[in-house]
């Protein structure tokens, strides 16, 4: 049975509609990443189970039974929010400490289960400040001590790390998942950071138009995803793409990109004559002695590795990206040939937008 | 197309309170045509020293020379600088065509030549569809891409770009940063970028100006940057993730060369690692800060033992945190690995990757063996 | 340029200094008013040197006004008193009232809800008078007339609306989710409103009833048609210095100072709450 599941759910306001049809079931422990762009409801959904607003149609059940009728205090939700939502007339201690004392909890019981999380979040310095002493980061971190200090089931995090700095939001994602499975509950996570979304997902939920577009591992869904809007939304570069056709001949599958022929695997051969968008991510172009002859527009380098941007004769643009100890990193200006690894390359249909295997 | 001088720069603002040093004696040449990042947090002087080249502020003290001529007392519309702002701060009632071409209006370029710069410009930038649209009514995104293209359109001695690329799609980014830095290059322009997003920086800029509390720290290019940083604010504020950081204690001998990092950890090393100098300058400093860059600590064999607390595939690259004796290090892989929490594991640093600091004034003491 | 130059500074002193003398002026002089007596105020040309005198204060408080033309029964702490009174209950009803509805207006939506929220602001709109003649034939009706409670119900007129409008504000700026993580927490809808929003919203709740306190002490017309001498405030009770032998400047000059003095103090009192900031940085930014 799972711990929390969410059936056919539907949610609009006025004529709009938000979702249409949402369907997860998430085991108790797991961790499940919502992941989509800026307005595509991750936090109504969020809203929604917490019971802070209620869907237009189907079903959430808690431990197997159907919340609908239950108010959000009698759920056995914890919820972190993008904005943190500290109680600004209350110590970071008293914040900790409200989900205790809404269910009548002993004052010595409080203390120890305030004690607790602020230890495992390393906030025990600063319990007795207000939230306006706080930097971001405390803020963060009482916030979180707070959603957790229940220990509830279910625990709803909606972008906690969106308004933290760089180097803390990276020490946050080492750290989240310990935590996470150390609380032992169901979380679902909600984030627009595809590199958030792998490190911290058992599954991740990719959410696009109302409905889950692809739902599966990181691996899966960077392997292997389901289509070409969630190959570009996962990854940095993002993919380079280029429409073409799949031809089959004599000398085997291939299709023309950037005006010169890339072989695909043999596989393919049943969509020959299909107009398709052909994928192939920036780590998966490789530089050689032979392939697609490119000019190198661009160095531009990123973090570690150097991303090139390449522009084959054909007027046809496209991204590289190397390890910055690669042997040798060409220079503007230079011409390089390119060819694609079979592992990151994918092929989409040009109608639908959806995967298409050989 | 011309060289820009800031020579002994402050800017001081008088308040009630008291007065705020936000600029401390800038010195910053930008060569003709460079492109230079200022970066650093915020409150760090990047934004008023774009603001004093801008002419949107009073220098306090010192010069600014572009092309040779002194331009700090002269009016912003006097100086030949084009920006784009961080607000974008696009005219409501044009549309992102006009606006693009607003700033060419009073040039004295034929039409069709202004027309053919605009249209050029939206290309490039992607933004050919919205040209006919009002800023309203596109995304932020959109207006930022349109605040950029009207600034590099004009023709100006200097180009100020303020946190140009913050608000830009994601999936958009990196081919959009190509596609600047070749234009930038191409048209030799002279550019001051500024942002607190040293992604952005290391793509963009030929060399990084780091800021920090209204002092330039280090004037280098990103490579040099992150190969020789000047001081621990620079070694940790540069790379993605950070420098790991240990306090050590150092012992040299003739034969070897070792740092005791705190929980008792030996990272020893033949003194033929070491130049003579360091080895020299070692002997006399018994405590130092040690500066590892993730990228550096290679999994596998090795005398730094802990245990994997978290593992991560991000696609391209593997971030594996472990805890040694009570301290989380971090290591970074560019191939996919993995290691299930808990296991142990052991993690090496070669000599040449090391960073080694004052440990009381932070000042670099030596990048890779060899003295800074 | 942000620089500004000892000109700029000394012209911003002198303004500023205008402005104050404009302000200030009719207080001081009417200060200086209440410690004279009717001859010295009156005399030409008028004069600051006087030797200040307490009997206008004393007349006030004791209750006796002793003129050239004899002595009168004075019922100004009469008045005084039921400004207290009309006022204190007025903005408490008031708040009791208001509070919720305000909160109700500015986190539900509801049917017909703006037009609600307008109809109550529409009232003061009206000019008082234009209520006044219909009110006062249903308070003969009713029995409201020349009542404590009567009055107070028509004083809702005047803070209600200010209370609804001001304080609705304050809770449409508190962050919903600052609500919803103490509802998730495990408290109830009531316990949510009266821990949290009512705290929070604790600027606005104050200076909204400051400034209905103002406006209910400063009424006039209400309780000059709708209430006898035993019923009313101080702004009508200062009519009975204009007496058969002339205006007793000096008398109504402690009158105003006196009735000035708790919407004055009150004020000083409620000025930290006013400026406080609202969110406290509880939320982000």
């Amino acid at each position: 049975m799972s711990q929390l599941a969410i059936k056919s759910l539907t949610k609009s306001y006025g004529a709009f509609k938000v979702f249409d049809g949402l369907s997860l079931a998430a085991d108790a422990g797991e961790i499940v990443v919502i992941f989509g762009g800026s307005g595509t409801g991750k936090t109504i959904l969020l809203r929604l189970i917490a019971g802070v607003e209620e869907p237009t149609g189907g079903v959430i059940e808690i431990g197997g039974h159907d919340v609908s009728d239950i108010a959000p205090e009698h759920r056995g939700v914890g919820m972190a929010f993008q904005n943190f939502a500290l109680f600004p007339h209350m110590s970071a201690a008293e914040n900790i400490a409200t989900p205790l004392r809404a269910v009548g909890a002993a004052e010595d019981k409080v203390k120890a289960g305030v004690a607790r999380v602020a230890k495992l979040l390393k906030i025990d310095h600063v319990l007795n400040h207000a939230p306006r002493e706080l930097s971001n980061g405390q803020k963060q971190r009482t916030a979180l001590a707070r959603a957790l200090a229940a220990e509830p089931q279910i625990l709803l995090l909606d972008d906690p790390l969106r308004n933290v700095d760089a180097k803390l939001r990276f020490e946050m994602r080492l750290e989240l998942p310990r935590l996470l499975r150390q609380s032992g509950a169901t979380v679902l996570y909600v984030t627009q950071d595809y590199k958030e979304a792998m490190a911290l997902a058992d599954r991740i939920a990719v959410l696009a138009n109302g409905q889950f577009v692809q739902m599966a591992t990181p691996e899966d869904i960077y392997m292997r995803p389901a289509t070409l809007g969630v190959a570009r939304l996962f990854g940095d570069p993002s993919i380079n793409t280029a429409d073409t056709a799949i031809v089959a001949d004599g000398s085997g599958v291939h299709a023309a990109v950037g005006g010169t022929r890339v072989p695909l695997a043999d596989s393919y051969r049943s969509l020959a004559g299909r107009d398709v968008i052909f994928g192939v991510r920036p780590e998966s172009v490789e530089l050689g002695s032979s392939g697609l002859e490119a000019e190198v527009m661009a160095v531009t380098p990123l973090n570690e590795r150097t991303v090139l941007l390449l522009q084959s004769p054909s007027g046809w643009e496209f991204l590289a990206s190397l390890p910055s100890s690669a042997a040798t990193i060409p220079e503007a200006g230079s011409r390089v040939r390119a060819s694609f690894a079979a592992a990151g390359t994918h092929i989409f249909d040009r109608q639908t937008g959806e995967r298409l295997d050989g | 197309m011309a060289e820009l001088d800031i020579t002994r720069v402050d800017k001081i603002y008088h308040s009630r309170k008291g007065d705020v040093h936000a600029v401390k004696a800038l010195d910053l040449v930008v060569k003709p045509g460079e492109i230079v990042a200022l970066l650093g947090s915020s409150g760090c002087g990047k934004t008023s020293t774009l603001r004093m080249i801008a002419g949107f502020e009073e220098v306090s003290n010192g010069a600014i020379t572009l092309g040779g001529k002194a331009i700090h007392a002269l009016p912003p519309a006097a100086r030949g600088v084009a920006m784009a702002f961080e607000a974008y701060s696009l005219y409501p009632p044009l549309t992102i065509g006009e606006n693009m071409s607003f700033a060419l209006k009073s040039s004295r370029l034929p039409q069709a030549e202004q027309e053919k710069r605009v249209k050029d410009m939206a290309e490039m930038l992607e933004i050919a569809d919205i040209l006919n649209k009002y800023p309203s009514s596109v995304s932020g995104g959109q207006q930022q891409r349109a605040s950029l293209g009207r600034a590099l359109v004009r023709d100006a001695g200097l180009y100020l770009l303020d946190e140009p690329m913050g608000q830009l799609e994601p999936q958009l980014r990196a081919v959009l940063r190509g596609r600047i830095k070749h234009y930038l290059r191409e048209h030799n322009c002279t550019t001051i970028l500024v942002t607190h997003d040293q992604t952005e920086a290391n793509a963009l800029a030929d060399r990084i100006a780091v800021m920090e509390g209204g002092v330039l720290q280090q004037y280098a290019t990103p490579a040099e940057l992150k190969a020789r940083p000047a001081n621990l604010f620079t070694g940790t504020f540069i790379g993605e993730p950070p420098m790991n950081v240990f306090t050590a204690d150092v012992s040299a001998t003739a034969e070897r060369v070792s740092f005791t990092v705190e929980g008792g950890t030996t990272l020893s090393y033949p003194a033929s690692d070491m130049s003579e100098a360091l080895r020299g300058r070692l002997a006399k400093t018994p405590r130092i800060a040690l500066g590892i860059r993730p990228h550096a600590l290679q999994l596998g064999e090795g005398p730094v033992k802990g245990k994997v607390t978290a593992c991560q595939w991000l696609g391209d690259q593997t971030h594996v945190a472990v805890d040694v004796a009570g301290r989380t290090v971090v290591s970074v892989s560019q191939e996919r690995v993995s290691r299930p929490t808990g296991s142990d594991v052991s993690l090496n640093v070669a000599a040449r990757d090391l960073h080694l600091f004052d440990a009381a004034s932070g000042n670099a003491i030596a990048h890779g063996g060899t003295l800074a | 340029m942000d620089h500004s130059s000892s000109l700029e500074k000394l012209l911003r002193s002198v303004a500023i200094t205008l402005v104050l003398v404009f302000f200030l002026f009719p207080i001081v002089w009417i200060f200086l008013m209440s410690l004279q007596t009717n001859e010295t105020i009156l005399r030409i040309p008028p004069s600051i040197a006087f030797t200040p005198i307490i009997d206008n204060y004393t007349a006030l408080i004791t209750g006796q006004l002793r003129t050239a033309a004899g002595s009168l029964q004075l019922n100004f702490m009469q008045n005084m008193f039921n400004s207290v009174l009309l006022s204190v209950c007025s903005v408490a009803l008031s708040l009791v009232l208001g509070v919720p509805a305000a909160y109700a207006f500015a986190r539900f939506k509801f049917r017909l809800g703006e037009d609600i929220a307008f109809t109550l602001l529409s009232f003061r709109f009206a000019p008082a008078l234009l209520v006044l003649l219909p009110l006062s034939l249903y308070f003969k009706t009713l029995g409201l007339t020349n009542t404590y409670i009567g009055l107070i119900w028509v004083y809702q007129l005047i803070c209600l609306p200010l209370i609804l409008w001001i304080v609705r504000g304050y809770f449409e700026d508190i962050s919903p989710d600052i609500e919803h993580a103490y509802r998730i927490a495990g408290n109830s809808w009531w316990r949510t409103f009266t821990r949290i929003s009512i705290p929070l919203a604790k600027p606005g709740i104050a200076a909204a009833g400051l400034l209905a306190f103002i406006f209910a002490w400063n009424n006039f017309v209400f309780a000059l048609i709708l209430a006898s001498a035993d019923k009313q405030p101080v702004t009508v009770g200062a009519l009975a210095f204009v007496t058969a032998s002339g205006i007793q400047y000096g008398q109504i000059a402690a009158a105003i100072i006196i009735s000035i003095t708790p919407t004055l103090a009150l004020a000083l009192y409620a000025q930290r709450y006013l400026v406080e900031g609202l969110s406290m940085g509880a939320v982000k930014g």
